[in-house]
Protein backbone atom coordinates (compact mmCIF):
# COMPACT_ATOMS: atom_id res chain seq x y z
CA UNK A 1 0.00 0.00 0.00
CA UNK A 2 1.29 3.48 -0.94
CA UNK A 3 2.07 5.91 1.80
CA UNK A 4 -0.49 8.77 1.98
CA UNK A 5 2.03 11.42 0.88
CA UNK A 6 2.86 9.34 -2.20
CA UNK A 7 -0.80 9.38 -3.24
CA UNK A 8 -0.89 13.17 -2.94
CA UNK A 9 2.38 13.52 -4.88
CA UNK A 10 1.11 11.23 -7.66
CA UNK A 11 -2.08 13.22 -7.95
CA UNK A 12 -0.25 16.53 -8.08
CA UNK A 13 2.19 15.32 -10.71
CA UNK A 14 -0.67 13.86 -12.73
CA UNK A 15 -2.50 17.20 -12.70
CA UNK A 16 0.72 19.00 -13.62
CA UNK A 17 1.25 16.69 -16.60
CA UNK A 18 -2.34 17.28 -17.73
CA UNK A 19 -1.87 21.04 -17.50
CA UNK A 20 1.42 20.88 -19.41
CA UNK A 21 -0.19 18.78 -22.15
CA UNK A 22 -3.06 21.26 -22.38
CA UNK A 23 -0.63 24.15 -22.77
CA UNK A 24 1.34 22.26 -25.44
CA UNK A 25 -1.86 21.54 -27.39
CA UNK A 26 -2.95 25.15 -27.08
CA UNK A 27 0.41 26.43 -28.28
CA UNK A 28 0.30 24.05 -31.24
CA UNK A 29 -3.24 25.10 -32.15
CA UNK A 30 -2.41 28.78 -31.95
CA UNK A 31 0.64 28.36 -34.17
CA UNK A 32 0.38 30.37 -37.36
CA UNK A 33 1.78 28.92 -40.57
CA UNK A 34 1.95 29.37 -44.33
CA UNK A 35 1.94 26.08 -46.21
CA UNK A 36 2.38 26.02 -49.97
CA UNK A 37 1.99 23.04 -52.27
CA UNK A 38 3.52 23.20 -55.74
CA UNK A 39 2.29 21.58 -58.94
CA UNK A 40 5.38 19.35 -58.79
CA UNK A 41 3.89 17.80 -55.65
CA UNK A 42 6.44 19.40 -53.34
CA UNK A 43 5.17 21.09 -50.20
CA UNK A 44 6.82 23.80 -48.13
CA UNK A 45 6.10 25.53 -44.85
CA UNK A 46 7.45 29.04 -45.29
CA UNK A 47 9.61 29.90 -42.29
CA UNK A 48 8.19 32.60 -40.03
CA UNK A 49 9.86 35.97 -40.30
CA UNK A 50 10.89 35.70 -43.94
CA UNK A 51 9.68 38.55 -46.22
CA UNK A 52 7.63 36.10 -48.34
CA UNK A 53 5.87 34.57 -45.35
CA UNK A 54 5.23 37.99 -43.80
CA UNK A 55 3.73 39.33 -47.02
CA UNK A 56 1.46 36.30 -47.41
CA UNK A 57 0.47 36.37 -43.74
CA UNK A 58 -0.42 40.06 -43.88
CA UNK A 59 -2.47 39.61 -47.06
CA UNK A 60 -4.30 36.64 -45.50
CA UNK A 61 -4.86 38.55 -42.26
CA UNK A 62 -6.50 41.44 -44.10
CA UNK A 63 -8.68 39.01 -46.04
CA UNK A 64 -9.72 37.11 -42.89
CA UNK A 65 -10.53 40.36 -41.08
CA UNK A 66 -12.88 41.34 -43.91
CA UNK A 67 -14.75 38.10 -43.44
CA UNK B 1 -7.49 20.17 -68.25
CA UNK B 2 -8.07 23.15 -70.53
CA UNK B 3 -7.52 26.73 -69.50
CA UNK B 4 -11.05 28.15 -69.47
CA UNK B 5 -9.95 31.72 -68.84
CA UNK B 6 -8.52 31.97 -72.33
CA UNK B 7 -12.00 32.23 -73.81
CA UNK B 8 -12.69 35.69 -75.11
CA UNK B 9 -15.90 37.21 -73.74
CA UNK B 10 -19.33 36.13 -74.94
CA UNK B 11 -21.04 32.92 -74.01
CA UNK B 12 -17.87 31.26 -72.67
CA UNK B 13 -17.39 33.98 -70.10
CA UNK B 14 -21.06 34.01 -69.11
CA UNK B 15 -21.02 30.23 -68.73
CA UNK B 16 -17.93 30.47 -66.53
CA UNK B 17 -19.44 33.16 -64.31
CA UNK B 18 -22.70 31.25 -63.80
CA UNK B 19 -20.80 28.01 -63.19
CA UNK B 20 -18.51 29.77 -60.71
CA UNK B 21 -21.47 31.24 -58.83
CA UNK B 22 -23.16 27.84 -58.69
CA UNK B 23 -20.10 25.98 -57.39
CA UNK B 24 -19.50 28.65 -54.74
CA UNK B 25 -23.06 28.17 -53.50
CA UNK B 26 -22.48 24.41 -53.39
CA UNK B 27 -19.20 24.91 -51.56
CA UNK B 28 -20.90 27.09 -48.96
CA UNK B 29 -23.39 24.27 -48.34
CA UNK B 30 -20.60 21.70 -48.05
CA UNK B 31 -18.46 23.81 -45.73
CA UNK B 32 -20.36 25.12 -42.71
CA UNK B 33 -17.23 26.95 -41.53
CA UNK B 34 -16.83 28.82 -44.82
CA UNK B 35 -16.84 32.58 -44.29
CA UNK B 36 -16.29 33.79 -47.85
CA UNK B 37 -14.94 32.46 -51.12
CA UNK B 38 -14.16 33.66 -54.60
CA UNK B 39 -12.99 32.37 -57.94
CA UNK B 40 -10.39 34.39 -59.81
CA UNK B 41 -9.00 34.16 -63.32
CA UNK B 42 -5.35 34.14 -64.34
CA UNK B 43 -5.24 37.95 -64.26
CA UNK B 44 -6.50 37.76 -60.64
CA UNK B 45 -9.78 39.35 -61.63
CA UNK B 46 -12.83 38.05 -59.76
CA UNK B 47 -15.09 35.69 -61.71
CA UNK B 48 -17.48 35.22 -58.78
CA UNK B 49 -17.29 35.97 -55.06
CA UNK B 50 -19.60 35.30 -52.13
CA UNK B 51 -18.54 38.25 -49.99
CA UNK B 52 -20.62 41.42 -50.02
CA UNK B 53 -17.55 43.50 -49.24
CA UNK B 54 -16.13 45.20 -52.35
CA UNK B 55 -12.67 45.13 -50.79
CA UNK B 56 -12.72 41.34 -50.47
CA UNK B 57 -11.78 40.65 -54.09
CA UNK B 58 -8.99 43.25 -53.89
CA UNK B 59 -7.53 41.63 -50.78
CA UNK B 60 -7.94 38.14 -52.24
CA UNK B 61 -6.12 39.25 -55.38
CA UNK B 62 -3.42 40.65 -53.11
CA UNK B 63 -3.11 37.28 -51.40
CA UNK B 64 -2.82 35.54 -54.77
CA UNK B 65 -0.11 38.02 -55.74
CA UNK B 66 1.77 37.45 -52.49
CA UNK B 67 1.53 33.69 -52.95
CA UNK B 68 2.75 33.99 -56.53
CA UNK B 69 5.76 35.96 -55.34
CA UNK B 70 6.31 33.63 -52.38
CA UNK B 71 6.25 30.52 -54.56
CA UNK B 72 9.38 31.64 -56.40
CA UNK B 73 9.95 29.63 -59.55
CA UNK B 74 7.61 26.81 -58.51
CA UNK B 75 4.06 26.81 -59.84
CA UNK B 76 1.51 27.18 -57.07
CA UNK B 77 -0.97 24.34 -56.71
CA UNK B 78 -2.54 25.21 -53.37
CA UNK B 79 -1.86 27.06 -50.15
CA UNK B 80 -3.10 26.98 -46.59
CA UNK B 81 -2.52 29.91 -44.27
CA UNK B 82 -3.58 29.45 -40.65
CA UNK B 83 -3.83 32.55 -38.48
CA UNK B 84 -5.36 33.12 -35.08
CA UNK B 85 -8.49 34.74 -36.52
CA UNK B 86 -9.20 32.15 -39.19
CA UNK B 87 -7.73 30.24 -42.08
CA UNK B 88 -7.29 31.04 -45.76
CA UNK B 89 -7.12 28.43 -48.50
CA UNK B 90 -6.13 28.81 -52.13
CA UNK B 91 -6.40 26.18 -54.84
CA UNK B 92 -5.28 26.90 -58.42
CA UNK B 93 -6.12 24.84 -61.46
CA UNK B 94 -6.79 25.36 -65.17
CA UNK B 95 -6.04 29.06 -65.01
CA UNK B 96 -8.51 29.64 -62.17
CA UNK B 97 -7.89 30.13 -58.46
CA UNK B 98 -10.35 29.55 -55.68
CA UNK B 99 -9.70 31.57 -52.53
CA UNK B 100 -11.63 30.70 -49.38
CA UNK B 101 -11.67 32.03 -45.83
CA UNK B 102 -12.87 29.70 -43.09
CA UNK B 103 -13.10 29.62 -39.34
CA UNK B 104 -10.21 28.22 -37.28
CA UNK B 105 -9.45 24.49 -37.04
CA UNK B 106 -11.33 23.23 -40.08
CA UNK B 107 -10.27 19.95 -41.64
CA UNK B 108 -7.67 21.31 -44.04
CA UNK B 109 -7.40 18.34 -46.40
CA UNK B 110 -11.18 18.02 -46.71
CA UNK B 111 -11.57 21.75 -47.37
CA UNK B 112 -8.84 21.70 -50.03
CA UNK B 113 -10.42 18.64 -51.64
CA UNK B 114 -13.88 20.26 -51.75
CA UNK B 115 -12.37 23.42 -53.20
CA UNK B 116 -10.53 21.47 -55.91
CA UNK B 117 -13.69 19.57 -56.83
CA UNK B 118 -15.63 22.86 -56.95
CA UNK B 119 -13.01 24.39 -59.23
CA UNK B 120 -13.05 21.37 -61.55
CA UNK B 121 -16.83 21.48 -61.61
CA UNK B 122 -16.75 25.14 -62.67
CA UNK B 123 -14.18 24.41 -65.38
CA UNK B 124 -16.14 21.40 -66.66
CA UNK B 125 -19.42 23.33 -66.68
CA UNK B 126 -17.87 26.29 -68.50
CA UNK B 127 -16.47 23.98 -71.16
CA UNK B 128 -19.88 22.44 -71.89
CA UNK B 129 -21.51 24.19 -74.83
CA UNK B 130 -25.28 24.78 -74.49
CA UNK B 131 -25.99 22.67 -77.62
CA UNK B 132 -24.12 19.60 -76.38
CA UNK B 133 -25.65 20.03 -72.94
CA UNK B 134 -29.13 19.86 -74.52
CA UNK B 135 -28.16 16.73 -76.43
CA UNK B 136 -26.89 15.00 -73.31
CA UNK B 137 -29.76 16.20 -71.20
CA UNK B 138 -27.52 18.18 -68.86
CA UNK B 139 -24.11 17.66 -67.34
CA UNK B 140 -23.67 14.37 -65.52
CA UNK B 141 -22.15 14.26 -62.07
CA UNK B 142 -19.47 11.68 -61.39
Amino acid sequence: MLKPHRVVLDKVSSYTEEAAAFMRRRRHHRREFVRIRFQSGAEADLPEGTPEADRITEAARRLIELG
Amino acid sequence: MADVTGKSGGSGEIALVSAAERVLENLAELEPELVAAGIFNRQREPVAITSKSPAWSVEAAGLLGALGAGSGEGKLDSAHIALEGGEAFVVSESGLSLVAVTGRFVLASLTSYDMRMALRDAVRSAEVEPASEAENGGPGDA
